[in-house]
């Protein structure tokens, strides 16, 4: 039983579905549209709630997928099924047949410039918390100079009728407060915020974690949206909230603003996903058949999902997903 | 023919019908005039008498009444349905008493005093019947008579199969409408056939049809032939319905023939569950006193003004719909303490003042084009709302909470008038709205962005390069169709780019989905107007969509395939320094 399975995407959902189905004897392919393998996971400093390195667990997966074969900067350009299979052309021409395809795309991050009074891309010391993670990681960022003041707002393109997203985007409470404490590690003397609508800390260690963000990194949690933010004569930033607790208005300078931005289903697949006949669910993510025992499965037979391509999930979820979706593309080729 | 009779019973029910229905419109009208509040009563005689009003009067009692101009404007094939029918009736009526007066006396049968003035009374109806005419007055009788069967052949290619005669949506009509509709059909064949055969049958029908058509007018959509006359006169007399149902609102809704044109024309109706919710529905709610219904519709609806701008007797739904809301009082609690605290940084000077509202202050990409365009043009101004102002009072005021709205504009009237300015421009047309029409800031210029821009090229101040990208303008409710301001935009872009058409334009744009107006459209059903609205504007193609109102900005943003962009920042980046 050599039979090839086609997983799209090699993040963290594709790479775990590809260990295990190896394991299980089938034959992964992974093609990857970016240079290398690991996904958004492979951009992250640390991970919640432990301050976790990202890097070590990219690269024990990354460990585990060598012998995988790999398909970097490739992109599925078409996709045919018969009675043999799938049959999938990539943008290198080549072609590939497969008994059945696993969809790991993941997510995009929410374009934050569409939330434009919140001023990204308008005013210089709006950043997102992608590029936070980014600071983290290479230690530099023209816009962090030695702040004193420093602002994070939730849900920005999540739980926001106004932007088509009514969503949680579930794991950007936990990575706020993270990162709040990280940038309190970084810049000690500087007054942190974060503005939330409530604080969804839904895994275990997260609620210590915002213990710990208050207690011992003194950071203040004001519930209650940024309404709008401006830029004064100085370059520094004005905000406008409402502190939702006390019932009244606020407006703060701040040097620094972050975006805590949400997950929004990948379109750069809406094609091939359409050719497979994979609906999109009342989000825009892709919908599985249901959200208890039929989570990896689709409409189509032989088409199968894992990971943030249906919905926002956090590491853990996604990579459980993949270890359940790896199961049922090995029953579903045994049964066959 | 009937040369020596001057009286036959069939002529009854037509008599019987024509003074119920004469009684009913003479009581209709006092009870209007009596409804109306005493000023606007004062307003309404005194434009009678106004040579300027007088003579818009004339015009549009022509006009509208008897050419009905603005169908054929809209709709050259519903223009010609409605005249033939209309017109050509108006013109029997008339050649039949011009008959009269000229040929007497009728066939030599002599008839004088009260006989006289009751025979005058049908026989123009019926005169086929008493008299025999001359040659070229029977020709012109033939032909508007045959002129009507035409236009009531086109109503009922329109009945079975709208789209024909270019219609999507036509009005759902109750069973009274469809009964007197049936009635206005047959009454002119069976007068034909009456005519031409004499059988005395016909006779019957066409009188019998004449009775059930007078009959049931006052309850149905027909009542708009005698009430649009005192409509006009009302309109003209410049009043505004301050009671949804009574007075001048009532000519209104007497006057709307509920011919649906605005159906197609409401943003709305682009998800068929919704066409139930435009202003020929409204009115015909409003006739029938279903008070919940009217008032689900008055809040529903985006207060975009199109269907005003369609309507061939220009019904005022907007502002009955307004009144409608402040009919009902909102639980609204609001708390103005906070005005008294608020001043303004803007020192006294005659600088230009410029006003960005809540809305621009959530686009601050506007604002900051502003910014540069004022600096580049050398333009002194003072910024009224840099560090946060007071709402324009729009919203307030779309809610039919006037008084609360009466704050906000009191205190902003009086921190503008403190900067001793004598020009204030905005950049959103809601605030535009309500400055102009709610404001009294006499020697003060108010100007929305768009036309201070425009003035600002043309008079050389800025410089401008033209770019190759094509624009397409998409006209806010609130500038556009409320002030006509479609020409400033697009000259203005005409000299920064390539300025293409959309499929609707101007008084035709469709809104974009995001009005303030409407309090109980789903966020899926604003969507559906977006999308209809975006590819409209998409119809050729172009490279990105300018609008000159921030809330259209945000919500095409949403939907948009191409870059969506105010008409400050499109000229900011044109800017030659």
């Amino acid at each position: 039983m050599k039979e090839n399975i086609l997983i799209i995407g090699g993040g963290a959902a594709g790479m775990e579905a590809a260990t295990q189905l190896q394991k299980m004897g089938l034959t992964p392919i992974i093609v990857e549209k970016s240079e290398q393998l690991g996904g958004h996971v492979a951009q992250w400093d640390r991970l919640f709630p432990a301050f976790h390195p990202a890097k070590d667990v990219v690269e024990k997966m990354l460990n585990q997928v060598k012998d995988v074969k790999t398909y970097l900067n490739t992109e599925v350009t078409d996709i045919q099924r018969d009675d043999n299979g799938f049959h999938a052309t990539l943008s290198n021409n080549e072609k590939i047949d497969a008994k059945a395809v696993i969809l790991a795309t993941g997510f995009d991050i929410f374009k934050a410039e569409r939330k434009q009074e919140y001023g990204y891309g308008i005013y210089n010391n709006v950043m997102t918390s992608v590029e936070l993670e980014k600071f983290f990681r290479t230690g530099h960022d023209a816009r962090i100079n030695n702040p004193k003041k420093i602002g994070f707002v939730h849900c920005v393109g999540a739980r926001d009728v106004k932007v088509c997203n009514t969503y949680c985007s579930k794991v950007c409470c936990t990575t706020a407060l993270k990162q709040a404490c990280e940038i309190k590690e970084v810049f000690p003397d500087a007054e942190v915020y974060t503005f939330y609508m409530d604080l969804r800390m839904f895994g275990p260690g997260y609620e210590d974690l915002y213990l710990k963000t208050q207690k011992d990194f003194d950071v203040k949690c004001v519930r209650g949206r940024v309404c709008e933010v401006s830029e004064d004569m100085d370059g520094k930033l004005v905000i406008k909230a409402e502190d939702t607790l006390f019932g009244k208005p606020l407006k703060m300078t701040l040097d620094v603003l972050v975006l805590m931005c949400a997950m929004e289903k990948n379109k750069s697949i809406d094609a091939i996903q359409q050719k497979l006949g994979v609906a999109n669910n009342t989000d825009g993510f892709m919908q599985n058949q249901d959200m208890y025992l039929g989570m990896n499965t689709t409409a189509q037979d032989g088409v199968f999902v894992a990971g943030a391509c249906t919905a926002p999930k956090s590491l853990p979820d996604t990579i459980g997903e993949a270890r359940s979706v790896a199961t049922q593309v090995f029953n579903y080729i045994n049964n066959k | 023919m009937n040369s020596q009779i001057i009286f036959h019973p069939f002529v009854l029910p037509f008599v019987l019908g024509m003074a119920f229905v004469l009684t009913y419109c003479v009581v209709g009208l006092i009870r209007v005039i009596a409804q109306l509040p005493k000023d606007d009563r004062k307003k309404f005689w005194r434009s009678l008498v106004t040579p300027k009003t007088a003579w818009a009067n004339i015009r549009d009692l022509f006009g509208d009444c008897l050419f009905h101009v603005k169908i054929w404007k809209r709709n050259p094939v519903l223009g010609y349905m409605h005249s033939a029918i209309a017109f050509g009736w108006f013109m029997i009526i008339v050649i039949g008493h011009i008959m009269l007066f000229t040929l007497k006396p009728l066939q030599g049968v002599e008839v004088e005093g009260m006989a006289r003035t009751f025979t005058n009374f049908y026989y123009p109806i019926f005169y086929k019947f008493f008299a025999t005419e001359t040659p070229v007055f029977a020709f012109l009788m033939d032909f508007f008579l045959l002129m009507i069967i035409s236009g009531i052949l086109i109503a009922v290619v329109k009945k079975i199969h709208s789209k024909i005669v270019g219609v999507k949506r036509v009005t759902k009509f109750g069973f009274a409408d469809n009964m007197i509709r049936f009635a206005l059909w047959t009454i002119f064949p069976f007068r034909l056939i009456a005519e031409k055969t004499n059988i005395m049958a016909f006779w019957w029908l066409y009188s019998i049809d004449l009775l059930i058509f007078m009959c049931m007018l006052p309850f149905t959509r027909y009542m708009h032939i005698p009430t649009e006359a005192l409509f006009i006169l009302l309109r003209h007399a410049g009043i505004k319905p301050s009671d949804p149902r009574k007075g001048y609102a009532l000519a209104q809704i007497y006057s709307c023939p509920s011919c649906g044109l605005c159906i197609d024309a409401c943003p709305m109706s682009v998800n068929d569950k919704n066409s139930g919710n435009t202003s020929a529905y409204f009115m015909k709610k409003l006739r029938n006193g279903d008070k919940e219904e009217a008032q689900r519709i008055a809040e529903t609806c985006m207060q975009c003004g199109k269907c005003v701008e369609v309507c061939p007797v220009s019904i005022e739904s907007c502002d009955i719909k307004m009144s409608q809301r402040a009919a009902v009082p909102y639980e609204i609690h609001s708390d103005h303490s906070y005005l008294d605290v608020i001043s303004t940084e803007a020192e006294k000077s005659s600088k230009v003042l410029y006003f960005a509202g809540c809305m621009t202050q959530l686009t601050p990409k506007i604002m900051r084009a502003m910014k540069k365009i004022m600096t580049a043009a050398g333009e002194e101004y003072q910024f009224l709302d840099e560090n946060g102002g007071i709402c324009c009072g729009r919203p307030m005021l779309l809610s039919g909470k006037t008084a609360e709205a009466q704050a906000m504009i009191e205190k902003n009237t009086e921190l503008i008038k403190q900067s001793g300015t004598t020009k204030l421009v905005l950049s959103c047309p809601i605030c535009y709205k309500v400055f102009k029409e709610e404001y009294h800031l006499e020697g003060i210029e108010i100007q929305h962005h768009t036309q201070y821009i425009d003035e600002l090229v043309k008079s050389g101040k800025l410089k401008v390069n033209k770019n190759d990208v094509n624009y397409v303008y998409h006209d806010p409710c609130e500038l556009g169709r409320a002030f006509g301001v479609y020409d400033e935009p697009r000259e203005v872009l005409e000299n920064v780019g390539n300025l293409c058409k959309a499929k609707s334009e101007k008084e035709l744009s469709i809104c974009c989905g995001g009005s303030l107006g409407s309090f109980n459209l789903t966020q899926k059903e604003r969507d559906e107007i977006t999308e209809n609205s975006v590819n409209d504007l998409m119809f050729n193609n172009p490279d990105e969509i300018v609008t000159a109102c921030p809330l259209c900005l945000k919500t095409f943003a949403r939907k948009s395939p191409v870059k969506v962009k105010d008409i400050a920042e499109v000229v900011e980046s044109q800017i030659i320094n």
